[in-house]
Formats: C-alpha cells, structure tokens, sequence
C-alpha cells in the first residue's frame, strides 16, 4: 500500500539526514488526514469538492512531524539516548496525528513545504550528544510556544487539543535535561 | 465558564491536602520536590480564589478532609499518590481550556503544563519510564 511505502522509505532514509524523508513522512500523514473524512462522509457524491482552507493548525501538524524527526534522527546518531528520545518522537507522531484527525481534510498542501526551512543544520555539532540536546531542547521550547500561542486563540472544540500538546512539549523538556 | 475553574479550585484543594500526607512518607530530595509542588497549587488556589471572587459569586471553600485512593504507606506509594494529584489535576485544567477565553485560558494552560511537568518529575523519581505521557491531562 501506498502509505505504509512512503513511510517505510522514510524510516529507511531517516539517518542520512536529507530533507526527503520528511517530506515522504509528512505527505504520508496528511493523505491519512485527508482520508479519514472523506471515508466517512456519505454526502460527498454529489457536491464538488469544496475549496479547502488553510487551517491555523496545520502548522502545529508540520511542527510536530518536525519535532518527530529530529527526536528520530538524535536516536538514530546517540543509541544510549534512543529509548527516551524515541517516546518523545511517538509523542510527536502521536500529536501530529490527532491534530489532522481534529481538522479533517483542511490541511494544506503548504504545510508539506513549510518544514523545510526549519531543518536543523547538519553540521559537526550534531556529533556532540550535550549540543544534540541542546538542540532538541531549543526546538521542543520554540514548539512548545508555539503550541501554547495556538491554545489561546483556538475554537473551544480544539483548545484541549493544542493545549495538551503544548504541556506535553514542556514535559519533553524534563526529559531532555 | 466559573464552573470548570470552580472544578479547578476543588482539584487544587484536594492536591494541597494530598502533599500533607505524601510530604511526611518522602525522603530525601523527593520531600524538597513535594514541597515546591505543594506552594506551586497553593498559589494556583491563590490566583483562582481571587478570579472567581472578582466575578462577584460565592468562592468554594475547602473540604476539611479529602479522601485519598489508596493508602500512603511508604515512600513508593507517596509518589505514586502524587503522580495520581498531577495527573488528575491537569485533567480538571485541561477542561477548562474549551471552557475560557484569553487570560483565562492562559491560566488554564499553565495550570495544565505545570501539573503535567510535576507529574513527569515524580514519574522519573518513581523510576517510571517513559515519564511521560502523549496528552497530559487527558485522552487524545
């Protein structure tokens, strides 16, 4: 299946650091998004299909794929911090996941794109287990931030949501200490 | 809307009361962790007592007692038992979140955040792992 192709080759990919396997990740994620209504909308037969609008949490999803893959490639280069970094990238996937359920089919084809610019450098720092830390701690704080902005000014139906996840990303950085 | 943030008084209440019990089975650094935790609600109880009083209604006062799970026997059940206080108290938090607005809110959101952030000390004190959880407060 197409799906479960795209995200094998991701994980495949994952160590060599290139910007592809994200990008396979998150259109994987936002086809699985976008299927979830469509297969369970019996009215959609006859009526076009409406323009979809950019959601004000579709950055929230590409944020946390990208929080998600920088967890799995810190595991990947430092195995003695793989089993805690790896349940905070499940985290990740896991919130990504529940915020594309929550906003249906409205994701933005941008929001792929978006996360590019955000990849962290690849460089010698990455080799250093304290920087790698470091790193993830300033991108879990920067999502963290993000999440809790987003929280404020949610609909109520996705305040709890966003809310949860904005703690989550501060309890990561505990872990991350 | 003073509805879930009157759930939140009674829950920091009730935590207040469960770090007497938990405070004196402790040892070590975990007594100086229960007693950060314990001032963190009183000054969460603190901020709504004044909120819910500014709205002009009546402010809930506390229980005398409250009812704790399971006995705190030891030190391994004084932190399960705070584990327990910080979880359910950011499940009363996460609840108000779709209940507020603006200031409010934030309230919420760091009442929430500081209980799912002591819930992940005392999970990595008890030797729990992963000590954390995917959404803190409550089910996806």
């Amino acid at each position: 299946m197409v799906l479960t192709d795209l995200v094998r080759t991701a994980e495949e990919d994952q160590g060599r650091g290139s910007g592809l396997p994200r990008r396979a990740l998150l259109r994987a994620a936002l086809a699985a998004a976008a299927a979830v209504p469509l297969a369970s909308c019996d009215l959609s037969d006859d009526e076009p299909e409406p323009e979809p609008s950019p959601d004000p949490l579709a950055p929230l999803i590409t944020g946390a794929l990208d929080l998600a893959a920088r967890h799995r490639a810190a595991a990947a280069a430092f195995p003695e911090l793989a089993a805690r970094l790896t349940s905070v990238a499940q985290a990740h996937e896991a919130h990504a996941t529940e915020l594309a359920r929550s906003i249906g089919a409205a994701v933005p084809s941008e929001a792929v794109g978006s996360a590019s610019p955000s990849d962290p450098p690849p460089g010698p720092q990455e080799s250093d287990m304290k920087a790698a830390l470091a790193a993830l701690r300033a991108a879990e704080q920067e999502g963290r931030d993000a999440a809790a902005a987003a929280c404020l000014v949610a609909p109520k139906e996705h305040a709890a949501l966003v809310g949860s996840i904005a703690a989550a990303r501060a309890t990561h950085l505990e872990v991350l200490k | 809307m003073s509805e879930a943030l009157a759930a939140a008084l009674a829950a920091e209440y009730a935590a207040i009361f469960a770090y007497g019990p938990i405070g004196v089975r402790l040892k070590g650094g975990a007594v100086e962790q229960a007693r950060a935790a314990e001032a963190a609600h009183r000054t969460r109880r603190d901020r709504l007592v004044v909120l819910l009083g500014a709205g002009g209604g009546k402010v809930p006062a506390a229980e005398p007692a409250y009812a704790l799970p399971f006995a705190v026997t030891d030190s391994a059940s004084a932190m399960r038992l705070a584990i327990e206080v910080e979880e359910r108290t950011a499940a009363v938090w996460r609840a108000a979140l779709p209940a507020t607005t603006g200031n409010q809110r934030a309230q919420a959101l760091d009442g929430l955040t500081d209980c799912a952030v002591r819930a992940t000390r005392w999970r990595r004190l008890a030797g729990m792992t992963p000590p954390t959880v995917a959404f803190p407060g409550g089910p996806a």
